[in-house]
């Protein structure tokens, strides 16, 4: 038993203790391939037939488990029983053992392999790959005909799923009750992995180097989705420290939860609004649930990926509508799309952008392609009157770009005018603040627009000019680098002297140690990943306006970021223990590897 | 997945409405699956025609190869008892847009 300890990227907060359970593993080398004689030909059909429908029951029992804000989910368990139960895969398996004398499994391999074969001709992209669901359920089938033990529905206890990748079609079929947590080597923040975990509250990471190398199948492992790190066959005294540490987490988690439908107000009386990003529809559940105000974010990009057109108005406003009026009265401000050419490949042509970050993306790609934008913009003007919408622009560089996207945003109204359809004209229109050019002209910006909005992830990238992915340089990445506090008290002075409202998204938000300095500012309101408001909330309720305005003032005194991060990290210590335990900060120190 | 057109003289005793695929992605998992749900429920043979290719209305995987795209026209084809009444039904699944 080999002891070790991996990291990953944290996606879902919690700790799980149990066995390592691996998905995906390749089990194809084991396929038997054996020819049976004629009279052993309709006990092989009915082994055939008999994995089938045992497949098909297992799926309809999980299909009926599915929580009702999974419907995506649900409906693709749907479609695998279809898959299933078409006369087009067994039929042609039963025809190959009855011609062929192929055993079962064989005979399922070579149905799939034709299926595979008609659907590689395909030209539709997207049709083309639904060959992959074709796979899943032959797999499952195999599984039961060979009677593998590596298929999911064959789990017996509960474990902690790990894969090399988890693509939505695996994770529908997971039975829930059964899994404590989920390891990826693949992934990344936003992957499905960790939208499917913090929707199921367990823990998850993802971008785990060599986890298939290291961790085996019943291995007893900890999967710590604070910390972000898995230890393999924790001895005696760590397994110890992990369980008391599980057992303090959910306490802590029960307590905070209880209280996170309370206003986020200071001792002494300082209000702030405490919003949710989010990425889906189905996610205002949780925005509910965890006591969200309102939706700060909604990131609008999901409904143009992963597929080879683009949505069109109607399916767009559809959605959005549906965000609006389910939210109502409270806030839901949208961000139009925030993506660069590079992802839109299939309906715009690569332009082969030396440095995409720097290139046309976000509202740029938008005022280029204004066809596409002003889709948008007119699905979000349908909604305005359904509940209280907000808009805002990503990625604005200058006054100009303001007045064009505003200029779009006009005509948008003026046609729906004369079409006789309904929408708010007084919608709010705000920009996100995230490149420093924007922070340094923040006073003319105010007066174009209702509301800003600090992107702050974007912000400490572009103005530190550091790639937070590129390991090189990634301890230059500092949140609270003084250029980033200054900047970030630059922008609400001048939305505040302009008599505009400024909001803030990005981790530093939802980053415990960082709050206080975030109030300290006189921000308005602040927009996070729904799991993490109670928390942040908390720490809001207990903490007073006063002392947070003289944090700031010594924070802002300080010339390095190691003394900023004593400094914020001392003030924690010693007014919330519970918080130092269980939440890693953004903030580390700006040492080089060496 | 798509089999040979059977002879005319057979083709004649379907009856046959024709339809175009709305929504954005033309047959894709979602709305195949929907047809062919729909398809099995009753007991006329029923097939799917774009272009060239033929499928069984009652296969989620035949549809699914037809790979009919938004604004294909397709002919479905139906006969047995209920065949009348299966290709209203049909017809009306593809008028609603066959995503919701």
């Amino acid at each position: 038993m080999v002891h070790k300890v991996l990291t990953g990227i944290p996606v879902a907060t919690g700790i799980a203790i149990g066995k390592a359970f691996f998905v995906n593993r390749n089990h194809k080398a084991h396929l038997p391939r054996q020819t049976v004689s004629a009279a052993q030909v309709p006990a092989e059909v009915e082994r055939l037939h008999q994995a089938f429908a045992d497949v098909g029951s297992e799926l309809t029992a999980i299909r009926e488990q599915v929580p009702a804000e999974l419907k995506e989910y649900g409906l693709l368990i749907d479609t695998h029983l279809l898959m299933l139960r078409d006369p087009k895969l067994s039929g042609a398996a039963e025809e190959h053992v009855r011609t062929l004398g192929l055993n079962a499994a064989w005979a399922l391999e070579k149905a799939v392999a034709d299926q595979e074969a008609v659907f590689g001709a395909i030209h539709d992209p997207y049709i083309r790959e639904r060959m992959q669901d074709v796979r899943v359920v032959a797999d499952k089938v195999q599984a039961k005909l060979i009677g593998a033990e590596t298929d999911l529905a064959s789990m017996s206890g509960r474990a902690i799923i790990m894969a090399h990748d988890l693509t939505p079609a695996d994770t529908v079929e997971l039975q829930v009750d059964k899994i404590m947590g989920f390891a990826t080597v693949r992934g990344g923040k936003t992957s499905h992995t960790g939208i499917m975990a913090r929707s199921l509250g367990i823990p998850a990471l993802v971008g785990v180097d060599r986890l298939e190398d290291v961790v085996h199948d019943g291995d007893l492992v900890v999967l710590d989705g604070l910390s972000g790190k898995i230890v393999v066959n924790p001895s005696e005294s760590e397994l110890e420290d992990y369980n008391e540490r599980a057992a303090f987490f959910e306490d802590y988690t029960r307590k905070i939860k209880r209280h996170c439908h309370l206003p986020a107000e200071t001792f002494d009386g300082s209000r702030v609004q405490v919003m949710a990003n989010i990425e889906l529809v189905e996610e205002v559940a949780s925005v509910i649930d965890n006591g969200g105000e309102g939706v700060g974010l909604y990131r609008t990009e999901y409904a143009y990926l992963n597929r080879t057109d683009l949505p069109d108005e109607e399916e767009l406003a559809e959605k959005y509508i549906d965000l609006a009026a389910i939210m109502n009265p409270r806030k839901v401000v949208f961000r139009t799309l925030d993506l660069g050419a590079d992802k839109f490949i299939a309906a715009f042509g690569e332009l082969g952008e030396a440095n995409p970050a720097m290139g046309l993306r976000a509202i740029r790609f938008c005022l280029k392609n204004p066809q596409l934008f002003k889709t948008q913009l007119r699905a979000i003007l349908r909604a305005s009157p359904f509940g209280n919408v907000s808009l805002m622009f990503p990625m604005i560089s200058g006054v100009k770009e303001v007045r064009q996207a505003k200029a779009w945003l006009a005509q948008a109204k003026a046609e729906l005018r004369r079409e006789g359809v309904e929408y708010d004209p007084d919608m709010p229109v705000g920009i996100m603040i995230e490149l420093p050019a924007a922070v340094m002209i923040a006073e003319y910006l105010a007066h174009e627009v209702d509301f800003f909005s600090i992107g702050t992830n974007d912000l400490i990238q572009y103005s530190i000019g550091v790639d937070r992915t590129n390991h090189h340089v990634s301890y230059l990445y500092q949140p609270l680098h003084p250029a980033t506090l200054r900047s970030i008290k630059l922008v609400v002075d001048a939305a505040h002297q302009a008599g505009i409202e400024v909001s803030l998204c990005g981790e530093v938000a939802s980053d415990p140690f960082c709050v206080p300095i975030l109030l300290g500012m006189g921000i308005d309101s602040i927009s996070l990943t729904p799991q993490a408001i109670p928390g942040i909330k908390r720490i809001i309720r207990q903490t007073n306006m006063h002392d947070c305005r003289k944090l700031l003032r010594d924070v802002l005194e300080c010339r390095t970021v190691s003394r900023i991060n004593n400094l914020v990290m001392d003030n924690i210590f010693k007014h919330f223990p519970d918080e130092v335990t269980f939440f890693t900060s953004l903030l580390e120190n700006d040492e080089a590897p060496s | 997945m798509t089999e040979d057109m059977q002879t005319t003289d057979q083709e004649q005793d379907f009856a046959s409405v024709r339809v175009v695929v709305r929504g954005e992605h033309g047959l894709h998992a979602r709305p195949a699956g929907k047809l062919a749900q729909r398809a099995q429920s009753f007991r006329s043979e029923i097939y799917l025609l774009a272009g060239e290719n033929r499928a069984d209305a009652k296969s989620i995987l035949d549809v699914l190869t037809l790979a009919a795209g938004p604004g294909e026209v397709v002919q479905i084809l139906a006969r047995g008892e209920d065949a009348g009444e299966a290709l209203d039904s049909l017809k009306t699944l593809f008028e609603r847009n066959l995503e919701d």
